[in-house]
């Protein structure tokens, strides 16, 4: 589903705080939600958390004439750990955070929702938010295809699976239709002994990010690489990753050269993009740094397991 | 363009500070406006409308939330509370708001509520936090007066339990 | 006769404002009960700079709930406000601006349209139905370019975008800079950056019919001048209209303006014979309250070759953007910043040159600390890369260059009435263990880390008054700065104050001062404040002024009290009031404490005793008025930074801020504006930053954009205090509370570029956000004495 922000009006200063008029549409169940997608179209939005939608709708740049409120669906809102993790999309990301199983089977997952925004917006904001939502610094989205998740969406022709590096098309853009909502995120298991790293460098403290790094690493017991991921936040339209840098590694001794052919490649072929806290030229210059510092983080891990 | 005519109100029923209150809102009617207007809740302060400074924060069902970010009709049936609800011991004052007087830790009080409430949750962790983990919590909450240095002084001292130390 | 030792001042006294802030009972505008009233939203200019060409607003008048839907041209020239320093006719324009635009707009988020309606929700969804013709013209947001040959005029009645020009010299600065051994010069531009009160501004006006009275409440630091600006501008008598400052969620500077918004919505009221409401949004404040402290500095040193200063020469440029404060002008930021040029430092000559220019921006405001932040940072980082290229210490060689501690009277016509100028740098240097911080330094640069020092000493203006304004450039009229001061039949105190607080607990303080005074107990005193009802007139809170300037009119009043105290106690213990003395309560004659009477038996007495005297005035009442004469806080603050060359995150390890302001009545409260202060000026030199894209589009339109520092970002903070009283105040304070904001950045930038100096860069901007510094590092250049 194409967002309905408009790009251009967003660089445009706007008028109002208080949202537009809309009709408020309770769901119980997931037809519930996907009836009422079908019915307003284009005119309606999807509120789970709200915690990236609303300050949307009160500056005006969205409005929606109906809001689907997927609050109270309560199948939506379970975490289900049985070989892999399937967190549903109203989960909130506090208890995600908090989550036994999410730390488990998915530590990477944990770390990343540290940096999301603060507490109080974590208890309201869901996973599935995050997912839908598809801004380009968010933390969740390069995590995601690391752990190669998949997205699971529900809507009038039932429900369908699709890869993350499939799902995130742009900035503020999925390959959800206008009907679809998402309504799980299914995570593999993150291999047992693998290390996991993030990093990421914000304006200050927990504020949206400028670029960011999440790392999945294996080793065999020679320290080689059997397996890597590294995807990124703020380096291109959604998130990516870094084939060229996973390709250095991949099937290697990882030692300190190793290391940093991997971190200069990890810039490689990407276009990150400008905005108000910096240049795509200032995110291709630190992609570097951040490639490795995740990597390092999530080589300790991989050597101590 | 032409502007929808407004929705309907509707009838909202919650609790809020322990007791049943109801007030009427159309859908688009922000909780915290809300919470201001209909139920002269007036300690609930709005700074930004965008969740990003932390003036309007309120506990839902016992966490803390942005209440610019939901909509009166989302709290139906909930337990909201709001500065104004902060159990009062004598003379009026918490512990935790005793603290923040006793280090300086509000100015101008306008982020005062909302980070009362926030560090309210921490504290109900029941938890040590060191002073990092404490500036970790509350870094959702701006104050613009006190560069913070009070505030961080006030809930370190309810964590480690100095504040109890040496009471008249 | 006597009173007893002071038993309050000077103490850290918690505050009597903070269980009512802390059960969130205080009332901030928004929060003001004003049953029926209306609420107002604008619409503002989404263009830099354009022509109006044309209204539509049939469609929005028919919008649900709307009352008014009022432009421009329906209010015509009524009420506008004209702007200038009336001192400085050949020197400053005048500027003139009606209260909505009517031909152009010169500034996104300039309002042309006021729709007036039953919620905030439906003016909004009216203000969407407004229709506007907009002829888009070529903007321009440089201040430099501004004043350049064929820029876009953005007030075409003047004929230029130059607002004014200054000039000044004092002592042979040609000479001084003939014979220096070393010429260095320094361009450094400050960032534009925003006061950002968590509250936002806001106006409710209502006016009662019957009582023939206009009340406005409004979120502003200076309630009598709003008054007395405002009533002409509404052809109302000044005693019809009454002003309140309720609660106010921080001020800064920014809220010591009149802004149109305060004229309009009253307007409003008036004319639909309703209450009616504005409360700013965060967009809003964001592209048109106030922004501040952009300044374009650029300063020559003549330096001997014993590195002693010399002179100083400084032009700046400072930049209004599309109108003028109402009253300062804009210029409180080059203005301000070129009469501190010489800051501390025992020069011999000074020139400077101040152009202000008007941009298609935000208009500028005043902002704690104004120009003097942004003239700090230049001077004060010029000074490091004179170090730096001389091969001294950085401290060391500003010791040498300090006035003695005596002070005396500066090139620019301040005033120093003494300090602790080198007595602060010192003890900032002990706090900090600069010598084992230098090891430190050293050590952690060989494992290609990178640490820094800079300091940042300074006079700061206190009590701002007549006498300062006339140093710092400004109009050196009398202001009329008073209290009053009541006991009440019962001995309690009721103290009318202007100068009522946004945030800096004078409610505590001033009651300090008078229950030391009157001899009562601190609980026994109130300090009503805020309300033009209720108080005497003051110019308000703003410029470090209050202890200073409300402190010494509470001695005059208190005093004068006093004396009344003593006659009728006098009368009663059939003394003479030279014999008496006032201790804890009670008037006794002076070695004989049996013959003594309680406080409240005296003013009883005043007030309805069979046996109080005829003789003598009894009333126990007084305002007094008190015009200081001028007065300069000194600091030193010091930052350690530690800089990430990879990422260019700088973390701010520690601050340390060495303050004299004097005579402290609230130690806690003079810290808590030390942290505050410092706080914002971590803000302004790391994180905050408020810049325009070449068509006049403001850039940080949100807080995603415009990023407060948070306590993830507070660095550790040691403050400690030198007491030299002020010989020249009535009270010996003088004044403090915007000395962080003044002296942090250029502690800061100088720790930064302490930091990079590996790299030979020179710092020349603010802010210095992780891109900034990366580019700094890019491009280094290498500094050698000239």
């Amino acid at each position: 589903m194409r967002s309905e922000v408009d790009e251009e009006r967003s660089s445009k200063p706007l008028a109002a705080m208080k949202p537009a008029p809309f009709e408020h549409i309770q769901a119980v169940t997931v037809d519930d939600a996907v009836a009422a997608l079908r019915e307003h179209g284009e005119e309606a939005r999807v509120l789970a958390g709200g915690q990236s939608l609303v300050p949307l709708m009160n500056l005006r740049r969205v409005r929606p004439r109906a809001l689907v409120d997927i609050n109270v669906v309560g199948e939506l809102g379970r975490i289900e750990a049985n070989g892999s993790l399937e967190i549903g999309a109203t989960v909130r990301q506090s208890e995600a955070l908090r989550s036994p199983e999410v730390r488990s089977l998915a530590p990477l997952v944990v770390d990343a929702l540290h940096y999301v925004g603060h507490p109080a917006t974590r208890n309201r904001g869901t996973v599935g938010g995050i997912v839908a939502h598809a801004d380009p610094v968010a933390e969740l989205p390069p995590v995601l295809l690391a752990l190669d998740a998949e997205i699971m969406l529900r809507g009038p022709n039932g429900e369908r699976r699709i890869d993350a590096r499939d799902f995130f098309t742009g900035a503020f853009s999925t390959a959800a239709d206008p009907a679809e909502l998402v309504g799980a995120i299914r995570v593999p298991r993150q291999p047992r002994g693998a290390g996991w790293g993030f990093a990421e460098v914000a304006p200050r403290g927990r504020a949206f990010a400028i670029v960011g790094a999440a790392c999945l690493v294996e080793l065999t017991g020679e320290r080689e690489c059997r397996e890597v991921r590294i995807a990124l936040l703020g380096a291109g339209d959604g998130p990516v990753r870094a084939a060229q840098a996973e390709a250095a590694m991949h099937g290697r001794s990882v030692d300190s050269a190793v290391l940093d052919e991997a971190c200069e490649l990890a810039a490689a072929d990407l276009d990150p993009p400008n905005d108000f806290h910096a240049s795509g030229a200032y995110r291709r210059m630190v992609i570097g740094a951040l490639v490795r510092r995740a990597l390092e983080a999530a080589l300790g891990r991989a050597e101590a397991s | 363009m032409s502007a929808p005519r407004p929705q309907e109100e509707s009838l909202v029923r919650l609790t809020v500070n322990g007791s049943e209150r109801r007030g009427v809102a159309e859908p688009r009617l922000l909780l915290s406006d809300f919470l201001r207007e209909e139920l002269r809740l007036t300690g609930v302060h709005v700074g930004c409308e965008q969740g990003e400074c932390g003036a309007c924060t309120v506990l839902l069902d016992g966490e803390p939330i942005r209440s610019c970010l939901m909509f009166a009709v989302q709290a139906q049936g909930a337990d909201v509370r709001t500065v104004e609800g902060i159990p009062a011991e004598d003379g009026g004052l918490d512990r935790l708001q005793r603290a923040f007087q006793e280090h300086h830790g509000l100015q101008c009080g306008f982020c005062t509520p909302g980070l009362l409430l926030t560090a309210r949750a921490l504290l109900a962790e029941n938890l040590q936090p060191s002073r990092a983990e404490i500036a970790e919590h509350l870094a959702g909450n701006v104050c613009r007066c006190t560069g913070y240095t009070g505030i961080l002084d006030a809930v370190e001292a309810v964590c480690d339990g100095s504040d109890e130390e040496g009471a008249e | 006769m006597t009173v007893s030792a002071p038993r309050y001042v000077g103490r850290r006294m918690l505050r009597v404002e903070d269980p009512g802030l802390l059960r969130g009972e205080a009332r901030y505008v928004d929060d003001v009960d004003v049953p029926g009233a209306l609420h107002v939203a604008f619409v503002r200019s989404p263009h830099g700079h354009a022509r109006i060409h044309r209204i539509e607003t049939a469609r929005a008048r028919e919008s649900p709930g709307v009352h008014a839907v009022v432009t421009g041209e329906e209010i015509g020239e009524r009420g506008r406000l004209v702007t200038t320093i009336p001192t400085r006719p050949d020197e400053v324009e005048t500027a003139t601006r009606t209260l909505l635009a009517t031909d152009k707009v010169r500034h996104v988020g300039d309002p042309v349209v006021a729709v007036v309606a039953d919620s905030r929700y439906l003016a909004e969804d009216a203000c969407e139905l407004v229709e506007v013709d907009w002829e888009p013209l070529r903007a321009v947001v440089d201040a430099e370019e501004a004043l350049s040959a064929g820029a876009p005029l953005v007030d075409e009645d003047l004929g230029s975008n130059r607002f004014a020009h200054i000039e000044f010299e004092q002592g042979d600065v040609d000479a001084a800079f003939e014979r220096a051994a070393h010429v260095f010069s320094k361009r450094f531009h400050f960032g534009r950056t925003f006061a950002a009160p968590l509250e936002t501004r806001g106006v409710v006006a209502r006016y009662d019919a019957g009582a023939g009275e206009l009340c406005v409440w409004t979120s502003t630091q200076f309630p009598h001048l709003v008054r007395t600006f405002l009533a002409p501008l509404l052809e109302l008598p000044e005693s019809r209209v009454r002003v309140v400052a309720p609660a106010v969620g921080g001020g800064f500077g920014l809220k010591v303006q009149l802004f149109v918004e305060e004229v309009l919505v009253p307007m409003l009221a008036l004319e639909l014979r309703r209450p009616v409401k504005w409360i700013e949004d965060r967009h809003e404040a964001l592209i048109a309250s106030g922004h501040a402290k952009e300044l374009i500095c650029d300063l020559e040193a003549a330096v001997a070759d014993d590195g002693t200063f010399l002179a100083f020469r400084g032009r700046y440029v400072g930049d209004s953007g599309a109108y003028q404060a109402h009253p300062w002008t804009g210029l409180i930021d080059p203005l301000c910043a070129a009469s501190f040029l010489p800051g501390q430092y025992a020069i011999e000559a000074v020139r400077y040159e101040v152009d202000l220019a008007m941009t298609n921006k935000c208009p500028s405001s005043a902002y704690r600390g104004v120009g003097w932040t942004p003239g700090q940072a230049a001077r004060e980082a010029m000074i490091d890369d004179i170090a730096r290229a001389l091969g001294r210490d950085p401290l060391e060689l500003r010791i040498k260059n300090t006035i003695a501690e005596e002070g005396g009277p500066s090139l620019t016509g301040c005033s120093y009435d003494g300090g602790s100028y080198v007595r602060a740098q010192r003890r900032a240097a002990e706090m900090l263990g600069y010598e084992a911080l230098r090891e430190r330094q050293r050590g952690l640069r060989e494992e290609g880390r990178y640490l820094g020092i800079g300091f940042s000493p300074f006079v700061e203006q206190g009590g701002w008054a007549a006498g300062v304004a006339r140093a710092n450039g400004f109009p050196g009229y009398a202001y009329m700065d008073s209290v009053g001061v009541t006991m009440e039949p019962d001995a309690s105190v009721t103290v009318r104050s202007g100068f009522h607080s946004q945030g800096q607990g004078h409610e505590t303080a001033l009651a300090q001062v008078v229950a030391d005074q009157l001899g009562v107990p601190v609980e026994r005193v109130r300090v009503s404040q805020g309300d033009t009802a209720g108080s005497a007139y003051a110019t308000g809170t703003y410029g470090s002024r209050t202890a200073v300037v409300a402190g010494g009119a509470l001695l005059h009043a208190t005093g004068e009290i006093r004396e009344k105290l003593f006659a009728i106690g006098a009368h009663m213990l059939e003394a003479s009031p030279d014999d008496l003395e006032l201790t804890e309560g009670r008037i006794s004659v002076r070695g004989a404490p049996g013959s003594s009477i309680d406080i409240a038996d005296v003013a009883a007495t005043a007030y309805m005793g069979a046996d109080r005297p005829t003789d003598i005035e009894v009333s126990l009442t007084s305002t007094r008025s008190y015009d200081p004469p001028q007065t300069y806080s000194n600091a030193c603050i010091a930052a350690v930074v530690e800089v990430d060359v990879e990422t260019g995150v700088v973390d701010v390890e520690r601050i340390v801020a060495v303050e004299d302001c004097g005579t402290i009545l609230n130690p806690m409260i003079v810290d808590g504006q030390i942290a505050g202060a410092v706080g914002q000026g971590l803000g302004a030199t790391l994180y905050e930053a408020v810049p325009y894209a070449a068509d006049g589009s403001p850039l940080a339109a949100t807080l995603r954009e415009f990023t407060y520092p948070t306590t993830l970002e507070a660095p550790e903070l040691e403050i400690d205090h030198i007491e030299t009283p002020s010989p020249v105040t009535a009270n010996g304070a003088k004044g403090m509370g915007e000395g962080g904001l003044i002296g942090a950045p250029a502690a800061l930038v100088n720790a930064i570029a302490d930091a990079l100096s590996p790299f030979g860069i020179s710092i020349d901007f603010t802010p210095l956000r992780p891109e900034a510094i990366l580019s700094l590092l890019a491009e280094p250049r290498s500094y050698e004495a000239p």
